[in-house]
């Protein structure tokens, strides 16, 4: 027995929640370039699966500029005013399997000893439904990741297309089950993701090359065809490393936090003039390590759900799943040796 | 739930100029509850606002027995340009402590060397503030701090006083001779060949290094031929932070967090870490 919901159901369920005040995020199309965002209609939503997006559903849980608090100068004294906390409900609806799965690989960095409100209080307040994959591209390699066309990792729910337009709805969650409960329908049909995509590298084995190879010159051959612009970790799920910038003036203004990326080559470079990573060879291998050993190691999870989205945003063809397939080689030349 | 990003308003109590770019200043918090509260162990290090310029990190830099913070800081970019200009009684902002410290406990009964270069000064000085208080906790005490220039020395008069203290060394270096004229009891040399010429002894005792690439690569080896071992020569490692709370991914070394498992390491936890500070 399965349970369905169709399309003007759930679109009913979207705009019911818009109207009570709820925060509905859901992929949208500018053209031909589709986008979560925020809704204010419905009816501006594409609910469909879909592999290629032009940004993830971070932004809404970790956005690319956040305000932390605001001050005002009085004299001699500086009154400081603390940011707002996130207080509505979100429904993040129609994200890849993908893109959920990054949330509870951040987790515990953001609860890591010291507690980031800002990432938590989005989590605790937001609804993951994410529609199971019909296709997959060439970019993608989830599967080498621990990753599925169907994985409910991060999600609250997943729907699975069916051909009527319908969805077969499989809750996972409490909020999940609370956001569905009296809107499917009993039926006997039931849905299925594609086929996983296919990988012809393995992850665990790259892994142990770099924590052997910190000074390997792969690095830097690998970084030629790099241009550094960062635009991988915009795109990228899982990156989160983010710089803090004051705006405004002397007299009045805020702090904020703005994403960056370990690609700029200003990201670790001294006011003296030092940089520890000053080749983008070593900021490459940086990306690499903190994907697949440093995240590893800290939290037991790795910074990367192969999504795809680093290499079908790049520039020049490059991105992560095409540095992983280079690294393999090294890899497993070394293990012939 | 609480703001971790949010910095407390401190009153710049009082601000000493060291040298042409170095700066040191005593705030307090404008809490008196907090400031009457507020702990920290030796050798870790705050982030420090300029409202509307930005965030620097710097150690802290005295002893923990007071009711006050002080840093010290060279004037290098944006942030330290417009610290530079504050003044008794404007606010700045604080975070911290963050950050690990040195086993001040486990330093007692042990000789102690401190070897330092330029505005590395901070870093030891805290600890040197901490021994010197308590004095008999400690066996004999070296310093060795050298600058470039004699205008260049970094709590200068500060050297002077410890030196008056039982068993205590100072030895005091510029790599250039002051002019003809000017008074100068100390020797014209790198810190390395100071250190070298100072009989220092590893047993049973702990180092202590900050300064330069440099300075540090030069002074290791004369470290570990005087019986140092890797794990009782200790530094505080400088890169570059953002968040200081394990959060902004800019500080590691590998799978190291400079800024929650350091900046203090011995030569033996650098040895199994990436070259990448
Ligand atoms: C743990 C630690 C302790 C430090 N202690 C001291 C100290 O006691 N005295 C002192 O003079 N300096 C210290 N530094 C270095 C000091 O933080 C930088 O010199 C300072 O941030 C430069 O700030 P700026 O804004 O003027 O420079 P800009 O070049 O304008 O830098 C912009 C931003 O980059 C960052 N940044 C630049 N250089 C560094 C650097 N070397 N380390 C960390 N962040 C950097 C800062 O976040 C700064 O806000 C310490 C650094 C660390 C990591
Ligand atoms: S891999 Fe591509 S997207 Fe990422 S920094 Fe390099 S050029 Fe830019
Ligand atoms: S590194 Fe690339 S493939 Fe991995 S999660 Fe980020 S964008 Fe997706
Ligand atoms: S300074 Fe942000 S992670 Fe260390």
């Amino acid at each position: 027995m399965s349970h369905i919901i169709t399309l003007e159901q759930l679109k009913k369920t979207l705009a019911d929640k818009i109207s009570s005040g709820a925060q509905v995020v859901a992929p949208t199309l500018r053209g031909e370039l589709a986008f979560f965002q925020k809704i204010d209609d419905v009816n501006q939503a594409v609910l469909e699966p879909r592999v290629r997006f032009q940004n993830s559903i971070k932004e809404f849980f970790f956005p690319r500029h956040e305000t932390i608090f605001s001050f005002v100068r009085q004299g001699s004294d500086v009154q400081l005013v603390d940011a707002p906390e996130f207080d509505v409900e979100q429904i993040v609806v129609g994200a890849r399997p993908c893109d959920a799965a990054s949330l509870p690989i951040l987790d515990p960095l953001f609860a890591w000893d010291y507690q980031d409100r800002f990432f938590q209080s989005r989590r605790a307040k937001s609804t993951v439904v994410v529609f199971a994959c019909k296709t997959s591209d060439a970019h993608c390699f989830c599967t080498a990741v621990g990753g599925a066309p169907d994985s409910t990792n991060g999600a609250d729910a997943i729907l699975f297309a069916l051909d009527d337009g319908s969805f077969e709805v499989r809750c996972v969650t409490d909020k999940g089950k609370a956001l569905f409960s009296g809107k499917t329908q009993e039926s006997d049909k039931t849905g299925a993701a594609c086929a996983p995509p296919s990988v012809d590298f393995d992850v665990e084995k790259i892994a142990t090359w770099i924590r052997g190879n910190f000074a390997s010159p792969v690095w830097e051959e690998i970084s030629y065809r790099c241009v550094g612009c960062g635009a991988c970790a915009f795109v990228c799920p899982t990156c989160h490393c983010f710089d803090i910038v004051d705006e405004g003036s002397y007299s009045k203004g805020k702090r904020v936090k703005n994403w960056d990326s370990c690609q700029t080559v200003l990201f670790t470079l001294h006011a003296s003039g030092h940089n520890p990573r000053a080749t983008q060879g070593a900021r490459q291998r940086q990306r690499m390590m903190h994907k697949f050993v440093i995240y590893p190691d800290k939290f037991n999870a790795k910074l990367c759900t192969g999504c795809g989205a680093c290499s079908r945003s790049c520039g020049v063809s490059f991105g992560v799943r095409p540095a992983l397939e280079e690294l393999a080689k090294v890899a497993n030349q070394s293990e012939n040796n | 739930m609480e703001n971790i990003y949010m910095p407390d308003p401190m009153e710049v109590v009082e601000v000493k100029q060291q040298t042409a770019d170095i700066k040191l200043i005593r705030i307090k918090f404008r809490d008196p509850e907090k400031n009457a509260n507020f702990k920290f162990n030796i050798g870790q290090f705050g982030l420090y606002s300029v409202f509307g310029v930005g965030e620097s990190t710097f150690n802290i830099c005295c002893s923990n027995s007071k009711d006050y913070i002080e840093f010290c800081f060279r004037k290098t970019g944006r942030v330290t340009e417009r610290l530079w200009d504050v003044e008794p009684g404007d606010t700045i902002g604080f975070r911290g402590p963050f950050g690990n410290s040195y086993p001040m406990k486990e330093w007692e009964g042990k000789n102690l060397v401190f070897v330092a270069g330029g505005i590395a000064m901070p870093p030891i000085r805290c600890a040197i503030l901490y021994a010197l208080e308590n004095r008999d906790k400690y066996g004999k005490i070296t310093i060795v701090y050298g600058a470039r220039t004699v205008n260049d020395l970094v709590c200068k008069d500060e050297l002077d006083e410890w030196a008056q203290y039982p068993n205590v060394d100072v030895l005091k270096t510029v790599d250039v001779a002051p002019p003809e004229g000017t008074p100068w009891n100390g020797r014209v040399d790198f810190v390395p060949t100071v250190l070298k010429d100072s009989n220092i002894t590893g047993d049973n005792a702990v180092a202590l290094v900050v300064g330069p690439p440099i300075m540090i690569k030069l002074s290791l080896p004369i470290l570990v031929e005087a019986g140092f071992k890797d794990e009782d020569i200790f530094t505080s490692l400088e890169n570059r932070m953002k968040c200081g709370l394990g959060k902004c991914g800019r500080c590691n070394c590998g799978s190291v967090y400079v800024c929650k498992e350091g900046p203090v390491f011995t030569q033996a936890d650098i040895k199994n870490m990436p070259n990448d500070y």
